[in-house]
């Protein structure tokens, strides 16, 4: 007779062990809620609350917010670009030379390089029509007012990055500057030519 | 078994919980994922690559490319730099107060303090925002990855080990394929002490003709093939140049901003 068929014995192979019921120790459980805490301290500084905008080294939202480069020169200038290649350059071209017999360059154009804003703000705002001298060489102009319906903020920044580019030098203009340039529209004579430009202040 | 329903009860909850982590988790943040724009300009990104560097891509995952190269740069930290853009009326004022202010390396608000401090004595100043950390220090990038870089990689290559340099941005580090083509020939011959293994069987060599190709590599002196000869790449090395010199992270995103010299504003 072999052992597997003695099913009386007292160690029964198929008993299935069991374990006596006894309260999980307290220090499990406090050591389990600390970590818990920590890792819910993790979170709150490191998470970004899951926004996935949030990336490390920043922790939040408004984190990354405040760093999101302001409106300085820099950012004036790069404005400016994007807006003149999209309604400027078309005629006067990206690297501001113009085109032949249909607008003039503004690449060391005395209109452009001037004391003031007055003269070169007024050209965009109104249109210029009939002919005006540019760099020694007539030009019969018909320059609808391709500025007037930029905001006053996206033509400052137009008119500082003409007047900063392509070797002008010109002092930036702000948006009140515009301002002030907008309430003026119909103060002089229309439509604008060489000889109503050349009678506003420099 | 006495207590199969509540084993396969705990294996259900615990295998549903790492996919809820690892799986849906993810999908949820990221799955939207689509086109940005960059910072301070219309245009969008990622544009999708062209066809020769879609091409690349699988080239480079031929060669396992991504055993020794990341495409993934990381950022510890972020940082303000003062820039004084005028001096105002009163440039000796303005010079007082600078010289006692740390410029380099702020945290926000001690930027927006110092900017007060330069506004008040009539100077001008702003406040440029750098990305510091040890990938950055090396030149691999101006910002840390973010998912839309990824956005029209199929398959991602992120790689995970670095014995090579970091790729991410390496389109607009060295932008001469050239350059590439005869690293990828020989590349100790432009980086001296590299560890990459040359993919000569990338290109053919040549007798010249009756005249040299237009597309035969150029070689710093001492390294080409003998005279007479001359090596051209294949189409397959083409390709993963074109997809090399397409890897470009170098624009702000408002996820990931720095603020961006201009190269337009100059003659």
């Amino acid at each position: 007779m072999s052992d597997e068929l003695k099913s009386n014995t007292p160690q029964r192979p198929d008993l299935e062990p069991t374990a006596s019921r006894s309260p999980v120790p307290i220090w499990i459980v406090v050591l389990t809620l600390t970590l818990l805490f920590l890792v819910m301290v993790y979170f709150d500084r490191h998470s970004g609350w899951f926004n996935s905008q949030v990336y490390g080294p920043y922790v939040s939202a408004e984190e990354l917010e405040s760093y999101q480069p302001k409106s300085g020169e820099a950012a004036m200038l790069a404005n400016g670009k994007a807006r003149y290649d999209q309604v400027c350059g078309l005629c006067h071209g990206a690297d501001g030379m113009g085109k032949p017999n249909q607008a003039p360059p503004l690449a060391g154009s005395e209109w452009v390089n001037t004391k003031s804003f007055r003269r070169v703000a007024s050209i965009p705002l109104e249109g210029v029509n009939g002919s005006l001298e540019v760099k020694g060489q007539t030009w019969n102009l018909s320059m609808p007012a391709m500025g007037a319906a930029m905001s006053d903020s996206d033509l400052a920044d137009v008119l500082t990055y003409i007047r900063n580019s392509w070797g002008n030098q010109g002092s930036p203009v702000t948006t009140d500057d515009v301002k002030v340039i907008r309430a003026k529209i119909g103060a002089h004579p229309q439509p604008l030519t060489g000889e109503v430009l050349k009678a506003l202040p420099e | 078994m006495k207590n199969g329903f509540r084993v396969f009860l705990a294996a259900l909850i615990a295998l549903g919980a790492s996919w809820c982590g690892f799986v849906l988790a993810p999908v949820l943040q990221l799955g939207g994922t689509k086109q940005t724009t960059i910072l301070n300009s219309p245009d969008l990104y990622p544009v999708g690559r062209p066809g020769e560097a879609n091409q690349g891509l699988q080239v480079y995952r031929t060669h396992g490319c991504a055993a020794c190269h990341t495409e993934q740069v990381q950022q510890s930290g972020v940082a303000c730099d003062l820039v004084l853009t005028s001096a105002g009326n009163n440039p000796m004022a303005v010079t007082n107060a600078i010289s006692s202010l740390k410029l380099n390396d702020l945290d926000k608000d001690a930027a927006d303090a110092a900017v007060d401090k330069i506004t008040a004595v009539g100077g001008k100043a702003e406040i440029h925002i750098v990305a510091t950390g040890p990938d950055v220090a090396r030149g691999w990038g101006r910002r840390h990855s973010i998912a839309e870089d990824y956005l029209y990689d199929d398959p991602v290559q992120l790689g995970s080990v670095r014995i090579g340099p970091d790729l991410a941005d390496v389109g607009a580090r060295l932008p001469d394929a050239n350059w590439q083509l005869v690293h990828l020939y020989a590349p100790q011959s432009v980086v001296k002490d590299s560890a990459m293994p040359p993919f000569r069987y990338l290109f053919r060599i040549q007798k010249i003709g009756r005249a040299p190709s237009p597309n035969a590599l150029v070689f710093p002196k001492g390294f080409g093939p003998p005279a007479g000869y001359e090596v051209v790449p294949t189409a397959r090395a083409q390709e993963l140049v074109a997809y090399l010199l397409s890897l470009r992270a170098d624009v702000p995103l408002h996820d990931a901003p720095f603020t961006q010299p201009l190269a337009a504003s100059k003659p």
